[in-house]
This record gives C-alpha cells, structure tokens and sequence, in this order.
C-alpha cells in the first residue's frame, strides 16, 4: 500500500524516523509520572533482540514475533520498575543508563545472538513502514485518551508532587509500575521494528547515544504534551536529513540571480558550507539543538501553547 | 602477577578519577550532569597529539597546551551553552550539554576524521624494577602525573581562597553569595579547572594506549558518571578515591573472570550503589539531595 | 454518659518516633472520639507534624500502636491509608503546581473511582461510551459540589497555583474531603489566615464535622482552637502533659507553664 508511495531509500528513512517516534513515546510512558528513564535503549535491544530471535532462529512470522518482542522488553521492565521506585532524579538517570549499558554487554558477550559479530541476517520485513504508522497511531490516540483521563491525571500529579499524591490516595506504587512497564513494551515495539527493517543489530546499536537521543526527543518537542514526543523525534531524525538538502535548493537558485559580483561570491560561499556531509551536517545539529534549549527551553510544543491554540481554535 | 595487576588497575584508574573529577566539581556547584566532558577529555588527546605532531612539542608541552585548550573550552562551554540556559526548565540544561557533545564529536570526526589515529611516542621506553613490580617509563610517567595533579587539585580546594569559595558555592548559591563570593566567577573556573585536568588525563590516556579516536569521549563520560557517584555527587576526594577503586577493580575482574565481564563488574557496583548507598562509598557534597 | 457510649475513632497508645538520638514523639496516648473535634496543641517543635505524618504513613513509628475504627492501623503505604479513610491537609501547602483547581480536586477522587489500576487504564483506554462518561461526569459533579462547598466553584478552572493564599488553603480541604475521609487531619490550617478568614474556616470545620467527619487539628491560634474544638491534647517535647475540654486545657497550671512566654492569652 504505503510501498508504491516511496522509494527504498525514503522508506528508510520513513522507517527510522518512526521508530524513532515510537522510542520517543516510550520515553514519554514513565516520564508522565516523573521517571526519567536513560534505559529505554536498553530495551528496545531487548525487543530487537528477543523478536529476531523468533523469527530468525525458530521461524515465527513478524506478526507473532513483534508483539512477543515488546512483552518480554515489557517484563524485564517491570523488574528494572521496582527497584526504580523508590530513586530519583540523577539517581534514577543513571540506574537506567547502567541497565541499558548491562543489555549492551550482554549482547555482545552471548554469542547465540551472534556476540561481538552482531545478529546478522534477520529476516527483511517489507511492511515495517506500515507497521511503524499504525503503531504511532495507536500510540497517539491512547495517549491522547490517557491525558484526558483520570489515571493521566494521576500520573501528572505523581509527577508533580509523589507524596502529596500518595496521601491523597493515589496508587504511586502501581501506577509508576505500570507506566515503566509500558514504556519498556513500548521500547522494545520499537527495537523490534528497527530489527526487522535494518536487518542487522549488535551491541552498538542501541548505545549510550541513542538512550541519550530518546530523552532529547522529548524535551525538544514538548514534555508536557502528547504531541511532543512526535514533534521532536520527527524534527530531530529528519533535520539531518533536510541539512542536506539544502544545498539541492540553492542549486536551483537561478543562475542569472547570481552571476555578478557580489552575488556570486555569496553563492559560491554558501555552496560550499552547505557541503553537508556527515560530520558537519551533525555540527549543525548540535548546534541547533543547544540553540533550541536557550530559545525554547521547554520544547517545541507546549501545555499552554496548545491550549491557547486549542482556545483561539474554538473562539475564532 | 597481582601487583602487575594491580599497577594497571590503578593507571586505568588514575584516568577514570581524573574525569571523575571534574564531573563531580561541576555537580556539586551547579547540579548539573554535563554530559559533555567525556568530549573535553577527548578534545585533550587531541590537542595533544596536535601539539607533540605538528608542534614538535615534548610531553609536558603537550600537556599544558592540552590543559589550556581544554580550560578555554570549558569556559566557552559555560558561556555558549551552560549559562544561557535557564536552570529551572527540567532537563533542559541536561539536553543543552548533550547538544554540545554532538558538536564537539563531530567537529573531531569532521577534522581527524573518524579513525583511530595514532599517538606517537614521547616517552622512551624503559623498565625499572622496584621489588616484586617491573615498572616502564610510560606508567610511572602517567602515574606521577596523576597523584601530582590530584595532590595539587586536593591542596588547591582545600587551602586555597578560590577553593573554599567553590566547596561554598556547592554548598549553596545563595549562601556563598551572601558571603561575597561571585558565583559566576566561580562556576567558570570550575568549569575551566575540570575541563583541563579532563585534557590531561586525555593526553595520559593517548600515550597509555598509543591511539585515540574521536569517539573515545563516550566511553569515558559514562565511566566519569560511574566513579562520580560511587564517590559521592560532588565530591572530589570521593571521586579520586573511587576511580583507583573502580580500576583495580575491573582489570582484576578483566583477568580473573573475563574482558567483556570487565564492565559488566563496574555496572553492577553502580546498580548496588545506586539502590543500597546512593550518598556513594565516601558521601555527597551537594546542598540539595536529588 | 454520651461521651462514653461513643466509640472511638482513633486510638493511639505509646506512640513513639526518634530522629537519631531526638525523640519527636515519646510514647503519646490519645483517644479520638468520632465525629469530635480534637486539637492538638503545643509549643513548636514539640512533634505535632510528625503525629500527622506517623498517622498518615508517611514515616514509620518505632514504637506504639494507631488503632483506626477498631482495627490496627499499620498499612505500610500511604495511600492504603487514605483508602481506609484517613485524609490530611499539609502545614505548607503541597497542591500540585501545575493542575487545574478542579483537576486538584478530582486527584481527590480517583482512588475513590478507582481503586484498581487496571481499572483505571482501562477506563482510560476503553471509554466505553455511557459508562465511563458517566463515572467521569459523576467524579466532575463531586468535585464540584465539594468546591462549591467551601466557596472555590468559580475558581475552578483557575490554575491552582495562581489561586491567593486563603484559597489555596481552602483547595486543600477540598482536595482531602474528596477521598471521603471518616477523619480529616488539618495541619494548621489557619496559618497566614487573616481574622475575617480564620472565622470563614471556623464555620468550614463546622461544617466538616456536621457531615460526620471526625477532625483532629493542629493549630497555633488559640482562639479557634478553644472556640471550636470538643477535646484538646497538649504535647511539649513529644510528650502529652494535657488531655480535656478547653475549659479544662486553659486552666491547668502544666499547660500555662508550657506556654510561658509565648501567646496563650484567649
């Protein structure tokens, strides 16, 4: 369906950005109730790993495979949750930076899932794009649900204040629980989907880098708001991705426009500082991104930004 | 054979406290995980094997010069992409500093390109024997360096009128303030100090291991977070002490039970830690506990 | 006699909580009768927020049983508590930051709407159409009625926080009043409160305790709390030293003694 739409090389990146999404709203699950979680890259290794194996070593289709993914990403979850109740703040953040770091040595030292080789050749999926936009929309509408709701309440008010949460009655223990379960199932969804499109994973794949990604997914786009894990992992994968073809818009900038001095001094400069290849088209990533934490500290989207818009929506 | 382990962990070690250091330095006055300091380190071997290969410089040349750089860069950091930042956000400051390691590793990748990159010799090799240990010049180089500038660092915060003003400061701002201590004047030279002692430690692991890579900045900023807390948050001597720990404990692991199981040992410490003694084996030194 | 004949809502014997070698509480009996008002009173420091919090769950006693309707009260974790029927307001305001007053009242219910997890998310999830719009509209219609109670209905789409001080106070109380407590523990709840304020409060309480709540109060100001309690305890340095009626709590030489110094004057 989707296939006809786009090219091998656009479905690629189609595919990462939505997997990056999905991770992104895994971040968001256990962050509702103030859990800030370094971990979730650990678990989509988990889902990668876990889901690959079935369909790899035992022969189960995708459809059995993905879901069994996220439910033993979602186990490991709720066991890493315990522990993670009673720790805040820095503490929790490098509880599950050392989880994700543990997965990681893992991989690389079981040689069943192909060890410091990787796992290699995992059967292709063709319809992981169409995978990966159902999964959003799903991941969409429940959030969306959960934020009217009263557990969504609950959870912002365990964010807010646990205590005063759990005198009033709230259950913290179970909630907190759950939402770090879901997001360790939402996770290793994500790491299934990722190993099943790019073929190949080993312990490198989901780092410390990528775990530190996820979280900036979030806050870029807006913590406090559904729509923000979507807006910035979709801004963040797809900035690099437009750097670049930056420079295929200037070229179609007329030459007439830029034949004379001191035009073509101009344009001679910026073609070649917009020669993006890899490292400097990260440069500029970095860059914006810091530029965005001193502009816009609170992300792309924000509660009252929403509701202003929302508001003006139904006023006009 | 248990001492030459021992001698290794401690160089292994000696590396780990030295970024340890200026990540705890750094928490204890601002609060703040600054993520970026594996990259300084990085930057640091850099600039040494610059100095020492296009500058001809010996050793201790490239060191200073390493220092400097780094100390300069920790400085603009503060002013690019630390102070901007306003402080209450959650985590923004965090994803800030995030942002500058993306920029700093691939100004390294965009410069050096993304291969190992060889670190030339500086030292001539030379094995000296003190008992039941054979030594070469190379590690009682790095290990003088290292007790040298932790000796130095110590009696610096401890005696000195710039150091009672930073342990002020990680006490409480507003206290600090009230006693006429320039905060921002403080979070700079915090910043520049652990960012060059960062940049030696860089140079040290260079000629330790006769090769550095633009990506060796991660390795080290999650190890540096690792001894920080088994440390204590903010607390220098604790990070000293638990980086010589931590790699005496992982080469003695790496040779009794397994290279791969090597890191395995430091994250489980770490999860230990984390859930049986957050404050770390020595205590914190912040004024807010998170 | 009435008094005796009414059974007790909270019973407490030989509490006791340490803090390293300091005792904040040492071994204090108290009896609640139902539906009273009881104020525990006492120079600062002398471990009246730490009562609250050993009540409340918050921190372990070390020694000592709370007997709560005539079962034990141990449950490890707070929110049992407050499923049991114990609610509390805080000495310094603690309403969440970034809820509606409405939201905050609400939070309120949930454990009362629902008390499983499951639950909940399904809710959530599910919203099967009649019957969750109505579990939601009947958690509104409470929430409402309860800030209308205390005078809060045209604030409720106010962001908590912006509220001014006395109405904070007041969000608090209906926040407790939403889990549908059988004891309401208020922790100063005067406090910062001008005259005209505290007198609108007195009535609350009044009113609080004619809807059959029993009420345990910790307060500084001697007026309400001689105005409106029915039993007061006196506590310095953890330990109990008066136990009566206010006539009786103003005129013992123990208490006066305790007081030397500070305001006590009616």
């Amino acid at each position: 369906m989707l296939h006809a739409l786009f090219d091998g090389y656009t479905r690629s990146i189609l595919v990462f950005t939505g997997v990056n999404i999905i991770a992104a709203y895994s971040f968001y699950a256990p962050f509702k109730t103030g859990q800030v979680s370094l971990g979730q890259a650990g678990f989509m290794a988990v889902g990668a790993y876990a889901s690959a194996i079935m369909t790899q070593k035992f022969g189960v289709p995708f459809a059995l495979a993905f879901p069994f993914g996220g439910l033993v990403a979602g186990i490991i979850g709720v066991l890493v949750g315990f522990p993670a109740l009673r720790i805040k703040g820095i503490y929790l953040l490098l509880l599950t930076l050392a989880f994700a770091e543990i997965v990681q040595v893992v991989a690389l030292s079981w040689d069943f899932a192909g060890g410091a080789q990787g796992f290699r050749q995992i059967p292709f999926n063709p319809s992981i794009l169409e995978y990966v936009v159902g999964a959003i929309v799903v991941l969409i509408l429940f959030f969306a649900r959960l934020e009217r709701s009263s557990l969504g309440r609950a959870m912002d008010a365990i964010h807010q204040d646990e205590t005063a949460a759990e005198v009033m009655g709230v259950d913290v223990v179970r909630i907190k629980l759950l939402a770090f379960g879901l997001g360790a199932v939402i996770a290793g969804l994500a790491g299934a989907l990722y190993a099943h499109h790019a073929t190949y994973v080993d312990s490198s794949t989901f780092n410390i880098m990528v775990a530190v990604e996820i979280l900036m997914f979030v806050v870029v786009g807006g913590s406090s708001t559904y729509w923000g894990p979507l807006l910035g992992a979709g801004f963040l994968t797809l900035l690099p991705e437009f750097l670049r073809t930056l420079r295929d818009w200037l070229e179609l900038v007329p030459v007439a426009w830029t034949n004379f001095f001191p035009m073509n001094r101009v344009y001679d400069f910026l073609h070649d500082a917009l020669d993006f290849e890899n490292a400097k088209r990260l440069i500029v990533y970095g860059i914006i991104i810091i530029v965005m934490m001193i502009l816009r500290p609170d992300g792309l989207l924000t509660r009252d930004a929403l509701r202003r818009w929302r508001w003006t929506a139904r006023h006009a | 054979m248990i001492y030459q382990q021992l001698i290794n962990g401690l160089m292994l070690g000696a590396s780990y406290s030295l970024v340890a250091i200026g990540y705890t330095l750094i928490f204890g006055v601002l609060n703040l995980l600054y993520f970026a300091h594996g990259e300084v380190f990085m930057v640091g071997a850099f600039a040494g094997l610059y100095l020492v290969v296009y500058g001809g410089a010996n050793i201790y040349v490239a060191m200073l010069g390493a220092m400097i750089a780094c100390g300069v860069l920790g400085v603009i950091a503060v002013y690019v992409s630390v102070r901007p930042v306003p402080k209450d956000r959650p985590l923004a400051p965090l994803i800030s500093t995030i942002g500058l390691t993306i920029v700093l590793q691939n100004l390294a990748v965009y410069i050096f390109g993304g291969q190992q990159v060889a670190f030339p010799e500086t030292i001539k090799q030379q094995l000296y024997q003190l008992g039941p240990v054979t030594m070469s010049s190379v590690q009682i180089f790095i290990l003088g360096v290292a007790v040298t500038l932790m000796a130095a660092l110590w009696l610096f915060i401890e005696r000195s009128k710039m150091g009672r003003a930073i342990r002020a400061t990680a006490e409480s701002h507003e206290t600090a303030a009230l006693l006429g201590v320039d905060v921002n004047r403080v979070v700079l030279v915090t910043f520049a100090l652990g960012s060059g002692i960062a940049g030696i430690a860089g140079v040290l692991d260079g000629v330790k291991n006769s090769g550095i890579s633009p990506f060796m900045g991660l390795a080290a900023a999650v190890k540096g977070l690792v001894v920080m807390l088994l440390g204590g948050l903010g607390n220098v001597v604790g990070a000293m002490l638990a980086g010589l720990l931590l790699g005496m404990i992982e080469i003695l692991s790496a040779a009794y039970i397994g290279t791969t199981e090597r890191d395995l040992a430091s994250f489980l410490i770490l999860i230990l830690i984390l859930l049986y003694r957050p404050t770390g084996l020595f205590g914190t030194r912040t004024a807010d506990e998170r | 006699m009435p008094e005796a004949a009414r059974p007790l809502c909270l019973d407490i014997k030989g509490l006791t909580k340490r803090f390293g070698g300091f005792y904040a509480l040492n071994g204090l009996d108290m009896a609640v009768a139902t539906n009273h008002i009881h104020a525990l009173i006492g120079p600062n420091g002398a471990g009246k927020t730490t009562f609250f919090n050993l009540i409340t769950g918050v921190l372990p006693a070390d020694d000592g049983t709370i007997t709560f309707e005539d079962r034990t009260l141990d449950d490890a974790r707070p929110s049992r508590r407050t499923l049991r029927g114990i609610a509390r307001t805080f000495q310094n305001i603690r309403l969440f930051p970034h809820l509606t007053v409405l939201e905050t009242v609400m939070i309120g219910e949930h454990c009362r709407a629902y008390p499983s997890v499951w639950r909940a998310l399904g809710a959530a999830v599910l919203r099967r159409p009649f019957a969750q719009v109505g579990a939601e509209r009947r958690m509104r219609d409470n929430a409402m009625e309860l800030l209308g109670f205390l005078g809060l209905a045209g604030q409720h789409d106010e962001k908590a926080s912006n509220l001014p001080y006395g109405d904070q106070r007041k969000l608090e109380m209906a926040r407790a009043l939403a889990t549908q407590p059988r004891l309401l523990l208020l922790d100063e709840p005067a406090a910062g409160l001008n005259p005209h304020e505290t007198e609108e409060l007195d009535a609350v309480i009044t009113r609080i305790r004619d809807r059959g709540v029993t009420i345990v109060l910790v307060e500084h100001d001697m007026n309400l709390v001689m105005g409106i309690s029915d039993r007061v305890t006196v506590l310095n340095f953890g330990t109990r030293i008066a136990d009566g009626t206010p006539a009786q709590i103003q005129a013992d030489p123990a208490v006066i003694e305790a007081y030397l110094g500070e305001d006590a004057a009616p």
